[in-house]
Parts: C-alpha cells; sequence; structure tokens
C-alpha cells in the first residue's frame, strides 16, 4: 500500500508560556528562542502509517509545505522510518490559510504520484483551524474521514474508527481516501532509533518550488476566506474566596448557591 | 557562543535522546535517588533505542560510525534533564568501559559480548580502584595466578561505579606480582563466576541513584578467554583509555554547568528581596556574567578536545588540562550558583542542592586534580 502523510512544522506548544509572545503588527506567533516541531498529531498520523506499512509492506511518504526548517520535521519522519520524503517550499503569505496549503498539498500530491492512502493530522498545535484535511480531499476528490483514531488495512479495505462525541464510528472503504488522526494509544509516536536518525539524512528527501508542481506565489495568497483582525494572549484573572459559615451545612449551601449561576451559564 | 561541534544529524539524535530521557529517565528519578539504584530494565531499553556503543559494528546491532559526538550528545542531554546520577550508568559503559570492548576484544570475544553491550543486557564496569590504592595505580595488588587454561583471582575493589548492577566488569589485575606496570593485566570478570562477591551499595553525598560499590574475588577461576588485550599490558591500556574516559568526565561537567547555570538564573529571576528580584543586585549579576564566561571559555576548550578525539590526536596531558580546569570549574559554579539560591539551595527539594553534591566527585575520580597536574608537569618535562 501507498501512503502519503502530510505534516506541518509549528512552534513548539510545550515552550514555556513566558517565553510565548505574539507579534500585534503581523499578528502571529513570534519564535523566539523556542523550537520548531512537527505538530503532534502529524506525529500521529505518521506512526498509524508506519504501523500499517509495518503490517502490509508497502511505501510511506512524508510531504510537508514549508520552509528550509522543514527539513527537520521532514528528516525526523524519515528517522522514525518513513521512506521517502518532499518538502514544498513556501512562497508569499507566512501562515497561508487552509484553503491555499490545501491547494498545495493537492498539487504536490498529484506530482508525486498515486497513493491508495492520504493521513493528516486532526488539526494543527498552533492556529487549530482544522480545515485543510477536507479542502485537500475536496482538491483531489477524495472521500474522507474525520477524527480517525485507528486504521486497518485488509486486502485492499480500509476499516476506519473515527470517536465521535458519544463514542466511536467505524466505517470501511476502499482506497484511496484520506483521512485526519487523531491520538489514541496506540499511536503514540515511536522515538526514532538511532541507527535510524543516521540512516534519515542518507534517505531522499526532494525539495520543490510552487513553480515545480504547477503553481505561482498569486495562486496560493490573496484568496484567503478569512482574516486575522487581532491577535493577542489571554490575561489570566484568577480570584480566590473563601466561603463562610458557622456549620458545614451552611458553608456548602453557600458554596452550591456560588456555583449553581457558574454551571447554568455555561450548560 | 555559537557551538560549531555538532552537524544537524547530532540535532536530530539529540531530540531522540531527549524523548528517550523524558519517558524512561526523568519519571523515575526520584524514585530512583530515594532507593540508590536505577531500575536496570531503564538500561536495557537505552540499548534497545539504540543508545548503547553506537560505535559497534552493525553486525552486532551498533551503526558502525565511531564518532564521539553521539556519545556527548547522550552525556550532554542527560546533564540537561537534571538526571546525572541516573543516567552515569550509560556514560560510565558508553564511554569509558566500552572502548576496552572495541578495541582489545578478539573476534571470539566480540561475538560473545558486544550483542549484549549493544542491547544492555549486559552491563560493564571497571574496577581499578583497590581499598589501599587510588591514585599509585601501579601498587595495586588484586591477583590472578595462572592455572592452565584460566586464571585464579584473588584481591577486592572498591569505589566501582555500576558494581551492583554490572554483567561484566572489567579488573585490573595483577598477573605478574614482582613487577609494577608491566605486571598488570585485564580480565573480565562475568556475574555468576564463583568467589566473585559484591559488597554493599555504597553511602555516597551525591550520585545518590547510581550503585557504587566494592567487589570481592576469592579463588575466582576466570577462564583465559576473558583476558583483555595481552597478558602484562594491563597498564598500557588503561593508560591509552583514559584521556578518553576524562573527556567524558569533562563533557559531563560543562553541561552540568550550563544546566545549573540556567537553573539558577531562571532562580534569580523569580525570587524577590528587598522588593526586586535579587537578579538585579549588581553582585549577581557579576557572579553570573564571570560563571556565564568561564561556562563558555570551558565549553571552547572541551568542543576542541572532542573534535581532537575523532581525529585520534587527544593525548594525555590534553585531556588532563581539560579534565581539571572544567571540573574545577563545574564546583565554583555548583557553589555559586548554590549560594544564588539562599537557604532553598541548601534543600535537597531543590535540584541544585543535588546538583552541588553530584559534581564534588567529579575532580576526584578518572583521576584527581592534583594526579592531573602531575600528568601535565611530567609532559613539560619537569
Ligand atoms: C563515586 C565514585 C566512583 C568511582 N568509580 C570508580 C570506578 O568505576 N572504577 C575505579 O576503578 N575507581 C573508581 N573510583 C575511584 C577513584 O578513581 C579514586 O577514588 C581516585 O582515583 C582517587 O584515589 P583514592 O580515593 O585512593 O585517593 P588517594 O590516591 O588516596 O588520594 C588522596 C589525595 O591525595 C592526593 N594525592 C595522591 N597522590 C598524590 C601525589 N603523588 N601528589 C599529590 N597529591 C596526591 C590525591 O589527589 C587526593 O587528593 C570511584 C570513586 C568514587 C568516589
Amino acid at each position: 500500500m501507498k501512503i502519503l502523510v502530510c505534516i506541518k512544522q509549528i512552534l513548539d506548544p510545550d515552550m514555556p508560556a513566558r517565553d510565548f509572545k505574539v507579534n500585534a503588527e503581523t499578528k502571529e506567533a513570534e519564535r523566539g528562542g523556542a523550537n520548531l516541531v512537527t505538530n503532534i498529531f502529524c506525529e500521529n498520523a505518521l506512526e498509524t502509517a508506519l504501523q500499517i506499512k509495518e503490517k502490509t509492506s508497502g511505501k510511506v511518504t512524508a510531504l510537508s509545505y514549508g520552509t528550509d526548517d522543514t527539513e527537520d520535521s521532514l528528516r525526523k519522519a524519515l528517522a522514525m522510518t518513513v521512506d521517502e520524503a518532499a518538502l514544498i517550499l513556501r512562497e508569499g503569505d507566512s501562515n497561508p490559510d487552509a484553503e491555499a496549503v490545501a491547494k498545495v498539498l493537492a498539487a504536490a500530491i498529484t506530482k508525486l504520484g498515486e497513493f491508495d492512502l492520504i493521513l493528516m493530522g486532526r488539526e494543527s498545535g498552533d492556529w487549530g483551524v482544522g480545515q485543510t484535511g477536507g479542502l485537500l480531499a475536496e482538491e483531489l476528490g477524495l472521500p474522507s474521514l474525520a477524527f480517525v483514531d485507528s486504521i486497518e488495512a485488509n486486502d485492499g479495505t480500509l476499516t476506519m474508527r473515527r470517536q465521535t462525541d458519544s463514542g466511536t464510528e467505524t466505517a470501511t472503504v476502499t482506497g484511496p481516501a484520506l483521512a485526519l488522526i487523531t491520538n489514541n494509544e496506540f499511536n503514540v509516536p515511536r522515538i526514532p532509533k538511532t541507527r535510524d536518525v543516521m540512516m534519515s539524512y542518507r534517505k531522499p528527501l526532494e525539495k520543490f518550488s510552487l513553480a515545480d508542481i504547477g503553481l505561482s506565489a498569486e495562486d496560493v495568497s490573496g484568496s484567503s476566506f478569512y482574516e486575522v483582525t487581532d491577535l493577542s494572549i489571554p490575561t489570566k484573572d484568577v480570584q480566590c474566596e473563601f466561603v463562610e459559615g458557622d456549620s458545614i451545612d451552611e458553608k456548602i449551601g453557600v458554596l452550591a448557591s456560588k456555583i449553581q449561576p457558574v454551571v447554568a451559564a455555561n450548560s | 557562543m555559537d557551538r560549531q561541534l555538532y552537524e544537524p544529524v547530532h540535532g536530530a539524535f539529540r531530540e531522540a535522546v531527549r524523548q528517550f530521557l523524558g519517558k524512561e529517565v526523568v519519571p523515575h528519578h526520584e524514585q530512583w535517588l530515594e532507593r540508590g539504584n536505577i531500575d536496570k530494565r531503564m538500561f536495557r531499553k537505552a540499548g534497545e533505542q539504540g543508545l548503547l556503543c553506537v560505535s559497534a559494528a552493525e553486525q552486532f546491532g551498533g551503526t558502525g560510525v565511531a564518532d564521539f559526538r553521539y556519545n556527548c550528545v547522550l552525556n550532554e542531554e542527560i546533564q540537561a534533564a537534571g538526571v546525572t546520577s541516573s543516567g552515569l550508568c550509560m556514560t560510565l559503559h558508553n564511554d569509558i568501559c566500552f572502548p576496552y570492548f572495541q578495541r582489545l576484544a578478539n573476534d571470539e570475544q566480540r561475538e560473545r559480548w558486544m550483542p549484549g553491550l549493544v542491547d544492555g543486557s549486559l552491563m560493564s564496569a571497571i574496577a581499578m580502584t583497590e581499598p589501599s590504592i587510588g591514585s599509585d595505580l601501579a601498587s595495586m595488588s588484586s591477583s590472578a595466578k595462572d592455572d592452565g587454561d584460566a586464571y585464579i583471582v584473588n584481591g577486592s575493589k572498591t569505589f566501582i561505579t555500576n558494581g551492583i548492577n554490572a554483567d561484566l566488569v572489567i579488573v585490573a589485575v595483577k598477573t605478574d606480582p614482582t613487577q609494577r606496570h608491566k605486571g598488570m593485566s585485564l580480565l573480565v570478570i562475568e556475574e555468576g563466576m564463583e568467589g566473585f562477591e559484591r559488597g554493599r551499595n555504597l553511602d555516597k553525598i551525591g550520585l545518590k541513584s547510581q550503585d557504587t560499590a566494592e567487589l570481592f574475588f576469592s579463588n575466582v577461576r576466570v577462564p583465559k578467554s576473558n583476558l583483555l588485550g595481552q597478558e602484562g599490558e594491563g597498564f598500557l591500556n588503561l593508560v591509552k583509555h583514559l584521556p578518553q574516559e576524562r573527556l567524558s568526565i569533562a563533557v559531563t561537567a560543562v553541561a552540568h554547568c550550563r544546566w545549573a547555570f540556567e537553573e539558577t538564573l531562571r532562580y534569580v529571576k523569580e525570587r524577590d528581596a528587598f522588593g526586586q528580584p535579587i537578579g538585579k543586585f549588581q553582585n549577581s549579576q557579576f557572579v553570573l556574567a564571570t560563571l556565564k564566561t568561564e561556562i563558555e571559555i570551558g565549553q571552547v576548550f572541551i568542543d576542541r578536545q572532542i573534535e581532537a578525539l575523532n581525529e585520534g590526536s587527544l593525548t594525555a596531558e590534553d585531556a588532563a588540562m581539560g579534565k581539571w580546569w572544567v571540573t574545577e570549574l563545574q564546583q565554583r559554579v555548583m557553589d555559586r550558583c548554590l549560594q544564588l539560591h539562599g537557604g532553598y539551595g541548601y534543600m535537597t527539594e531543590y535540584p541544585i542542592s543535588r546538583a552541588w553534591a553530584d559534581s564534588r566527585i567529579q575532580t576526584i575520580y578518572g583521576g584527581t586534580t592534583e594526579v592531573m597536574k602531575m600528568i601535565i608537569g611530567k609532559s613539560l618535562g619537569l
């Protein structure tokens, strides 16, 4: 089976909160001294793909739309034992919207060949828009399923389990198809082994410009369907109040009367 | 300053090491400190992860890539994660013991031991020091008498790192007690050999989760097939390997200094006195500025030594200079950083207190500062 996994590199969400800064002018987060890492759900998608490959055989390709720095994320995917990787170098908008990214990925996938299964993370840990996967499926004309936490591949049939608010749903599909992967206890990304880390620098990693995949910077910018009007870090306001009362029952009563409106407002 | 030592592949390896330590060591470190030993399963996992004996030949599970920078990345990350004591078993195994197997083992010994050393099923230790001798190694007295196809070993060793957990111990013995240097040989003594006993896990002021023990040998029959290198060349081989051992200790020292510095910098920004963060006092700034400068100097020096080791040109006196200077720096850094923590720095719940105690051994083992200066003095023709 040929599987392609789209991955996104983002600012490390585990950076200390005190180091996180946003630029009000550009309306983007500032890199500062923070690391760039692969979005966690994308790593869950990589792990899912690798497990399918290990059970069935085939090939896994990792694809990203990013900058030269994104090579690190693709090398890491190769170190996790992905077979090959491709990087489309970003031009124009430094924070392209989901539609633009979907367009680029679709053109890149068409260039890279045919795939039985395309996996992505359910959303990215920076903006959390969660639209790119659906839009990419639309671009490629493929069926797609979101919130998938496990996939079984049998004789060309893919059985996907997706998480829902009330439990899980199972769907079967004959590829090609696209799935947006969420985390579960079985797709925790593997830590690359030393030998694989070394090998990852000897595996093929192709870099393409937009022109190489038949697009131009204009094709992917200026068409944004939403606009970021303001970006700021929420200020936390913590208040502490001691409940007074002569008896425990009285205190419970006071506490309940304070909680009730909050519960009512949130339900 | 930007370090020029590493390539992108080492950065990728560093991330994998960080993830491994975060998953398999950091969450257990406190518990291991309490019980005075690690859980040996962690070592096995490190082997499966490919963190042990990286340069071993591929046929034995290694990568065949002889590049000491991989060892250094693991060492540095152990310090950066604040788990000096729980990580030492790996650096000792990789940097100090493994080279003896790599360079001295014959084909049969390689087949027998290499796979286990690489996959973590065999932990190693090296035993030179005896209760009555340390610095003056040539005066050691553990004996190995020729008995046909075996040696009969008698004697004892002390302060042996990995002493409780090790499966293979490289033991320095006298095969010819009439000689000093030329009478020494190296034998690999294995867990389970009759007459080989371990003493208690010694109670130390620091490195609390690192097992350090006395070893006793009473008529242990060690087959000659466990002789590492040639008979009578033990001292020569120890001397050949000591520069790498000392460099490993120096790498620990600088990385530990960096960790302590960052911890302290954070602390002085957060802790207030007289209405301002203590980092705002000129004294704090001068202390930290001095330490920062010295740590950078140490880093540049040691980075160059790592390159020299990879090039095969690190001399005994260079390694001695590196070892004494940065481990003495480590004492100053820990002491000053603890001082800036005030009373909290003396409490074991503050990591700086443990680091201070952990670091104290560094100017002693692997050859004391005084012995390092003797080596340098000798090289000056004095
Ligand atoms: C935690 C720990 C782990 C260790 N791990 C190991 C291990 O794995 N394997 C191993 O073999 N050993 C190990 N050692 C032993 C260590 O290497 C020795 O303690 C060290 O070499 C010093 O020897 P010593 O303790 O006998 O001190 P001594 O040799 O008795 O020295 C005492 C003092 O005298 C000074 N001195 C000695 N000779 C001279 C001289 N000629 N001129 C000036 N000053 C001198 C020394 O510098 C020192 O200050 C470990 C020790 C500790 C505490």
